[in-house]
């Protein structure tokens, strides 16, 4: 297989790598913290997602998608190209 | 019980939940398993089965214990939720130190969600330090403690004869990882949000509870029957043991007094607060054990054929599990940590002054300092069992491991941190499952 082939992986997977690190950012964080991770406070999540959280979820999912495949096809060629 | 379970999932939201939750823990789980790119899966596994017999070095075991394996694999989620749990606790810890954050975090709902996203900051930071630093562990062949050398061809961890530029790799792999990282949370949180129980404790549940049955595998090939049917009978034993205690609570009755607005009266009943005997959860034992990592991180940067005196007595007493003074230390440290926690997260003048404010009172006791004196010294005595508890349960495994004569046992998924963090979880996603039951009146799980 040609090296360019892995070089656009690599260029993807890079883009789609920081493009999902700050989608995953941008959310609005729902953990309560230490205290309510182990048993101990209350946490209440009375609060619901609001148009723009629900939209951000969707563009994360696709970026999630496009990161895993670039994941699998980097990985399954750096295996093949190895084995050469 | 099971027909408790199937109104659960007659419930068409809760079902929905339930279902949400399962989903997400099987993206975790492919996330865990699914090896990164330029890493070598035959030749992690080779590691793996090398260092199965030895004792695999102590720095990497609880990491490698709450990511579920996926860490010494060096899979896409090798990181797991370390990075988030590390940045809660640096930030925990300077609420106490740094005034702004002591403020946000009086503030309520806005000023903890504030706190939530500088968690949230840190966490990447982290997750950029730790992926350089376990790729250049897992590069340098320290990862499994110098078992596998790096320049056997069956061991390279990461191939270079791949034709893509080494340092290219490399970084591809640390971002890879960072992302996960980022993605690991997100997922946490989504199941925060959406689905049963908190995301991130379900999270480390599953990781845990994915390790148990290989871990009980290799004790039955390694002792047999009888030391493996043992060992889970004691087992059984110590989780019913561990579920009494954290259960258990001391009921402080407060009255509240009849006022009259109008025409209505308000208040007039009498509750109570609840001061659990383990207030702390499984924290300080978080706390002690990344503590006593300090000394064996330390000894990593010597040759451990040429230490000095003290570098000795640091390898054969701090660093050594079995050793007395290492438990005795370990024990010491965790019931400090539990009364340090208890006392930063309940607040008796606080709670003392709320109660004034709205009018209750312990029957018995002045409203005011008194009452704030009085929960302080309840919650004193009773934090003192409490402790000895966490420490008991948390030196377990040492002790077991005496008895088994094998180091391997050192992070043993059946005692100490893990049964603590699985039964604490599991009883706290079962509560919130039953109190949605109980919105519509089904009988719960625990009666």
């Amino acid at each position: 297989m040609p090296i360019g082939f892995a070089y656009t992986l690599v260029v993807l997977l890079v883009i789609s790598s920081i493009l999902l690190t700050l989608l995953v950012l941008l959310h609005r964080g729902k953990g309560g913290g230490m205290s309510s991770m182990f048993g101990g406070g209350v946490t209440s999540s009375l609060a619901g997602s609001s148009v723009a959280e629900k939209n951000l979820d969707r563009y994360t999912v696709l970026v999630g998608v496009i990161w895993f495949a670039c994941i699998v096809g980097l990985g399954l060629w750096l295996k093949l190209a190895q084995q050469g | 019980m099971l027909s408790a379970f199937t109104s659960a999932f007659k419930t068409p939201d809760l079902r929905k939940k339930i279902l949400f939750t399962v989903f997400i823990i099987g993206v975790y789980r492919l996330g865990a398993t699914l090896p990164s790119p330029g890493v070598s899966y035959t030749n992690v596994q080779n590691c793996i089965k090398a260092t199965e017999t030895g004792d695999v070095g102590g720095v990497v075991t609880l990491l490698n214990l709450f990511s579920g394996g996926a860490l010494l694999s060096l899979s896409v989620f090798a990181l797991g939720i370390m990075p988030y749990i590390t940045a809660s606790i640096i930030l925990q810890l300077l609420t106490v130190v740094i005034p702004r954050l002591e403020q946000l975090r009086k503030e309520g709902q806005s000023g903890q969600a504030k706190i939530t996203q500088y968690t949230r900051y840190l966490t990447l930071g982290l997750a950029v330090l730790q992926s350089s630093a376990f790729v250049a562990l897992a590069r340098s062949g320290q990862l499994f403690s110098g078992l596998c050398p790096q320049d056997n061809p069956q061991f390279t961890i990461i191939p270079e004869n791949t034709g893509l530029p080494y340092w290219l790799t490399l970084t591809v792999l640390v971002l890879t990882m960072t992302a996960g990282t980022g993605v690991v949370m997100w997922l946490g949180e989504l199941i925060t949000d959406r689905g049963v129980g908190n995301g991130m404790s379900v999270l480390i549940f599953t990781s845990i509870a994915a390790r148990l049955p290989s871990e009980g595998w290799s004790i039955k090939q390694s002792r047999g029957w009888g030391v493996f049917s043992a060992i889970l009978v004691l087992v059984l034993v110590i989780i019913t043991l561990v579920v009494f205690i954290e259960q258990a609570q001391r009921r402080i009755p407060v009255q509240y007094a009849k006022r009259m607005i109008g025409r209505r009266t308000y208040g007039g009943t009498s509750t109570y607060i609840p001061l659990k005997v383990n207030q702390s959860g499984v924290v300080p034992v978080i706390f002690a054990s990344s503590l006593l990592y300090l000394p064996q991180l330390y000894l990593q940067f010597f040759n451990p054929n040429e230490l000095n005196g003290y570098q000795q007595w640091i390898q054969n007493n701090l660093a050594k599990p079995s050793s007395w003074i290492y438990i005795l230390t370990y024990f010491l440290l965790i019931i400090f940590f539990t009364y340090f926690y208890v006392s930063i997260t309940f607040n008796p003048t606080e709670v003392a002054d709320n109660m004034k404010k709205y009018g209750g009172f312990v029957p018995g006791i002045r409203p005011g300092k008194p009452t704030a004196d009085y929960l302080d010294f309840i919650l004193s005595r009773i934090t003192l069992p409490g402790s000895f508890y966490l420490g008991l349960v948390s030196v377990l495994p040492n002790f077991f491991f005496i008895w088994l004569a094998n180091e391997q046992y050192v992070n043993f998924p059946f005692g100490g941190v893990a049964v603590l963090i699985m039964v604490g979880v599991g009883l706290e996603t079962v509560k919130q499952i039953e109190s949605q039951l109980m919105q519509r009146n089904y009988e719960g799980f625990l009666r």
